[in-house]
């Protein structure tokens, strides 16, 4: 009781401090009550309320930055009028302007949000930002005339910091909701980002889902149904979160693409009302469309590795090509060269670095091991030989080994055995090798398939595949 | 003065460079002069072309060899380099041209919700003001014409086909579709010269010259370009195919294509006559280049040039194109998959065929004709026949060449002048209806090095009839198909008429990204 009183008696001489009348005091803390009662009595349920809440509604976002402006500015007068005092008078004015601008604003959003049966924990935190502003924005008002009198040092600023700090919150919140929300660090360089601990938000490991589907929709859904925002009751932001669906139940059927209403929405013509994303944002590319396509008819699992059938650029990223050295100096020399043998080098582009295709279409049958070895010297900046039907033999490997930049090797049609192809084996750039309708067989081309680089193996017609069933073997 | 050997009356000299001409003539001629003096020092033991074939075409085109990236390959007043600017995908090419315009709505671009609009008119909505074609233009209605064929989803990707082409349902997997490809034209003629030389106009370099003149060939003895026209079915409506389609235009005539024929020998008096030999033939060219030397010193017009490296590849390709056409060692897995046609010269699987050698031989761009596709009436009778003609032989194409390890660095095309229409020409019944021309949109698709596998581009409204995503025009498709190949479209010039000319015209036009793996 004795504790009761003592609250009580400094709270009623705070009061009387602050030289505002009682009536006043009423109003203020009415006031708060009802904003703080508000989300209880209009609950955001989800559901959308009536065409006029939204259309009024709408304008929050034209409104809003005016008062933002003039609480900024509260601070800078009252700084500023340390000196001039006129700038000080100028404070209350633009204080009391200011609450008058958020109090509308604040209307108007909740009614965008009651209306449009926006709901989520970003929205929420928003609603509840904007009230405690403006709650701050009233008591910031009642307390300063003992402030500007100096009778009292610390409420006002107090409550003035509050109220920015309440400002910045409920403004990002608002942003958040907006462009959502890794809006401000999806562009950070990986160093900041280490640095204030942002996790990115990747579902995590390296499935089809996780590398191709979360992102998607991470990107293009999940800042009206994500964890920030729930439209329709549907989060897309995690794998359970989606698989649990919205209020019209399940969004994705497992193995059935056409029954699976996700893929439905984002794939009706743009115009249509219920076509997904809504409001004219960007929408999911034809291709990631076939991703979600492929995915959910494999089965729409969280952890499969790949989807049959998927064939995605960046899955087979190749390492930039190494550039070859400068090979300009051997240039008459090569000119000699291809004089004298038909074979010829061809640059591979316009970039001298991009190196040289050794091409023999033209003197194919005369051309051997013993010509091939005649290039050595130029071994380094070779990166494709096309020896197609050429007399290259099991001995050509030899100098093939020396070709260090080779990315690509033609050998069909030539009398390889391949009882020799593990010399292959150090060249790391190789990515291409074709022994079609050659000897080879398939315990002679087993260095080859350990090789991990090579991804294009290809043994048509050899003992080794008579059929060509598996002709790519990496597709 | 000089004489020449067929001058009787001798003219003084001209001097170009005193010539009241264009600079851009100008410095045109000295370049070619450099590469005449600079073979005339070489000596005369086998003619130019002949050394030529030593030294590689490289050295013929200013030694590519010499160049690095500070010097690129240019002559003056050219733009060609005889060098990919960047590291191409795919090092040749084979385009599968269906003349005469496929109906998507019936092949590729399934549109399931038509079926309950049988017989209703399209709405004007769709249609639009724009103008259609004298054919249709005065039809009373214009009646929607739903598929008389099922569609069925096939391979990963889910892509629907149409039953007429079980074929190439099977490798769906592999093909970039692009179902938004547009055009500016509606009738076939400027519609099948924009697609292959970007302007409606005849007169311009088509694409496979371009890339002659761009990229150079990639083997001495068959020609950098080759046109293959397929036998017409006469049942079918046969729009006219002709060499202006594979003209070098304002380019020299040896980046023109070179036609083989459908029937009989593919190139007519290959064979020496009897009493003339090898040695006999060459001697005999050997003093014809002599003459055309001496015209070309004297007048300096490149023509003369082109006719000299034409002779030249006639008699290497006396020797190679008996071997290019002789299948008699295919292996039985060839006609497996290929089928009975492929046996059939003319055909338009022979020539795929024939494609696929060519392609293992060095041609840098090979044309196939298929005639026939201008279905305005009749579609449930003709089409299937089409269908037959082609399904399996694209799909035979593209899969021999991926087992044969040919698909990395080969780009296949596959595309018309145009569309046709959802509403019926003609009557409509259950049983049969029409199509006309439609350059709003139609299908396309392309498979190889370069684009993405498994991909369907772009999309059309529920009546495809309008392009409602990702757009892909005629310029744009072909400066794709240039990027594919490793050339900038914008780089890829010729000076001529005062304009830097280029295969997609002077207006802006983009590499479709989208399409490229």
């Amino acid at each position: 009781m004795i504790v009761a009183e003592r609250v009580t008696g400094a709270a009623r001489r705070f009061v009387q401090g602050t030289r505002v009348g009682k009536s006043i005091w009423v109003s203020v803390l009415s006031g708060s009550a009802l904003l703080i009662a508000l989300p209880f009595v209009l609950r955001l349920d989800g559901r959308g309320h009536g065409d006029w809440l939204q259309f009024l509604g709408r304008f929050h976002p034209t409104l809003l930055h005016l008062p933002i402006g003039l609480i900024c500015l509260v601070p800078v007068l009252e700084i500023a009028g340390a000196k001039r005092p006129a700038l000080r008078e100028a404070a209350d004015f633009v204080l009391r302007a200011a609450l008058v601008l958020a109090l509308p604003t604040f209307a108007l959003g909740y009614m965008l949000a009651y209306g449009a049966g926006d709901t989520g924990a970003t929205v929420t935190r928003h609603m509840w930002g904007a009230v405690a502003l403006c709650i701050g924005l009233m008591l910031s008002i009642v307390v300063r005339p003992a402030w500007v009198a100096r009778e009292q040092a610390f409420p006002y600023p107090a409550l003035l910091s509050a109220s920015i700090l309440a400002l910045l919150w409920t403004g990002h919140q608002g942003g958040s909701i907006t462009h959502g929300g890794d809006y401000l660090t999806h562009y950070m360089p990986r160093p900041l980002r280490v640095l204030i601990g942002s996790g990115s938000k990747d579902a995590g490991g390296n499935s089809f889902y996780a590398l191709h589907i979360h992102p998607a929709l991470d990107a293009k859904c999940a800042a009206c149904h994500g964890s920030g925002s729930a439209k329709a009751g549907l989060r897309l932001h995690s794998y359970d979160d989606m698989m649990r669906g919205g209020k019209d139940g399940a969004v994705i059927v497992p193995g059935k693409p056409e029954a699976s209403i996700l893929l439905a929405r984002v794939t009706l013509t743009p115009g249509d009302p219920h076509f997904m994303p809504a409001e004219g944002r960007t929408p999911l590319t034809s291709e990631e469309i076939s991703w979600i396509r492929a995915w959910i008819r494999a089965g729409a699992t969280a952890t499969a590795a790949s989807v049959p059938g998927v064939k995605i650029a960046e899955d087979r990223v190749e390492p930039p090509p190494k550039p070859v050295g400068d090979y300009s100096k051997l240039v008459p020399e090569i000119q000699q060269m291809q004089h004298g043998l038909g074979a010829k080098l061809v640059p591979l582009s316009a970039k001298a670095s991009d190196g040289l295709i050794l091409r023999t279409v033209d003197v194919s049958s005369s051309f051997g091991d013993e010509q091939l070895a005649q290039f050595k010297k130029f071994a380094p900046y070779i990166v494709e030989a096309e020896l197609g039907r050429t007399a290259v033999s099991d001995a050509s490997l030899d100098t093939l080994k020396t070709f260090t930049h080779l990315r690509a090797l033609h050998m069909e049609g030539t009398s390889i055995t391949g009882s020799n192809l593990a010399k292959l084996s150090s060249l790391s750039q190789l990515t291409y090798v074709n022994l079609s309708g050659t000897k080879v067989t398939s315990q002679s081309v087993e260095p080859l398939r350990k090789m991990p680089q090579l991804r294009h193996l290809y043994l048509f017609n050899t003992p080794a595949e008579p059929d060509g069933a598996t002709a790519r073997s990496t597709p | 003065m000089k004489q020449h050997p067929l001058c009787t009356d001798c003219e003084p000299e001209v001097d170009v460079t005193n010539l009241p001409i264009p600079t851009g003539l100008k410095q045109e001629w000295s370049a070619v002069e450099t590469r005449r003096q600079f073979l005339g020092r070489s000596g005369k033991v086998l003619g130019w072309a002949a050394l030529a074939s030593l030294f590689g075409d490289a050295a013929l085109r200013g030694g590519a060899i010499g160049a690095d990236a500070k010097t690129p390959v240019t002559s003056p007043g050219k733009g060609n380099l005889g060098l990919p600017h960047f590291a191409p995908k795919a090092k040749r090419a084979i385009y599968l041209f269906m003349s005469g315009g496929p109906p998507q709505i019936d092949l590729l671009d399934y549109k399931p919700n038509l079926a309950a609009q049988y017989n209703k008119d399209i709405p004007d909505s769709v249609r639009g003001n724009q103008q259609l074609t004298g054919m249709t233009a005065g039809q009373s209605r214009f009646p929607i014409a739903p598929s008389h064929w099922a569609f069925k989803q096939y391979g990963q990707t889910g892509t629907w086909v149409s039953d007429l082409l079980p074929y190439t349902a099977k490798m769906v997997d592999d093909l970039t579709i692009v179902k938004s490809t547009n055009t500016d034209a509606i009738n076939h003629e400027p519609a099948i010269m924009f697609m292959n030389t970007g302007n409606m106009n005849p007169g311009k370099p088509c694409l496979g010259s371009w890339l002659a003149y761009g990229l150079g060939s990639m083997n001495d003895n068959l020609p950098t370009f080759i046109v293959l026209q397929t036998k017409t079915n006469p049942k079918e409506n046969n729009q006219p195919v002709s060499s202006r389609l594979w003209s070098s235009g304002f380019l020299s005539s040896e980046y023109a294509g070179v036609g083989l024929r459908s029937g009989g020998d593919p190139v007519l008096y290959l064979a020496d006559p009897d009493g003339i030999d090898r040695e006999v033939r060459r001697r005999m060219l050997d003093a014809v280049e002599e003459i055309n030397r001496q015209t070309q010193a004297d007048v300096g017009d490149p023509e003369t040039n082109a006719r000299i490296a034409q002779y030249e590849m006639a008699f290497r390709m006396q020797a190679s194109v008996p071997e290019l056409t002789d299948l008699s060692k295919e292996p039985q897995s060839t006609w497996d998959l290929y089928g009975p046609d492929a046996k059939q010269p003319g055909s338009f699987a022979y020539n795929c065929l024939l494609a696929r050698r060519m392609a293992e031989r060095g041609v840098r761009f090979t044309q196939i004709y298929k005639r026939g596709w201008d279905v305005h009436g009749d579609v449930v009778g003709v089409l299937p026949t089409l269908c037959a003609e082609t399904d399996r032989a694209c799909y035979a194409l593209v899969t021999d060449l991926k087992r044969r390890g040919l698909l990395d660095d080969t780009l296949v095309v596959w595309a018309g002048e145009f569309g046709r229409t959802v509403y019926s020409q003609g009557g409509l019944s259950k049983e049969n209806y029409g199509r006309d021309h439609h350059p709003r949109c139609f299908t396309t698709w392309m498979v190889g090095g370069g684009v993405r596998p498994g991909l369907t581009y772009g999309e059309t409204d529920d009546y495809s009839y309008n392009v409602v995503k990702d757009p892909v025009h005629a310029r744009n498709f072909n400066a794709t198909i240039l990027a594919c190949l490793g050339i900038d479209h914008n780089r890829l010039t010729f000076d001529y008429q005062g304009l830097d000319q280029r295969l997609t015209g002077p207006q802006p036009s983009t590499v479709i990204k989208g399409l490229l793996a």
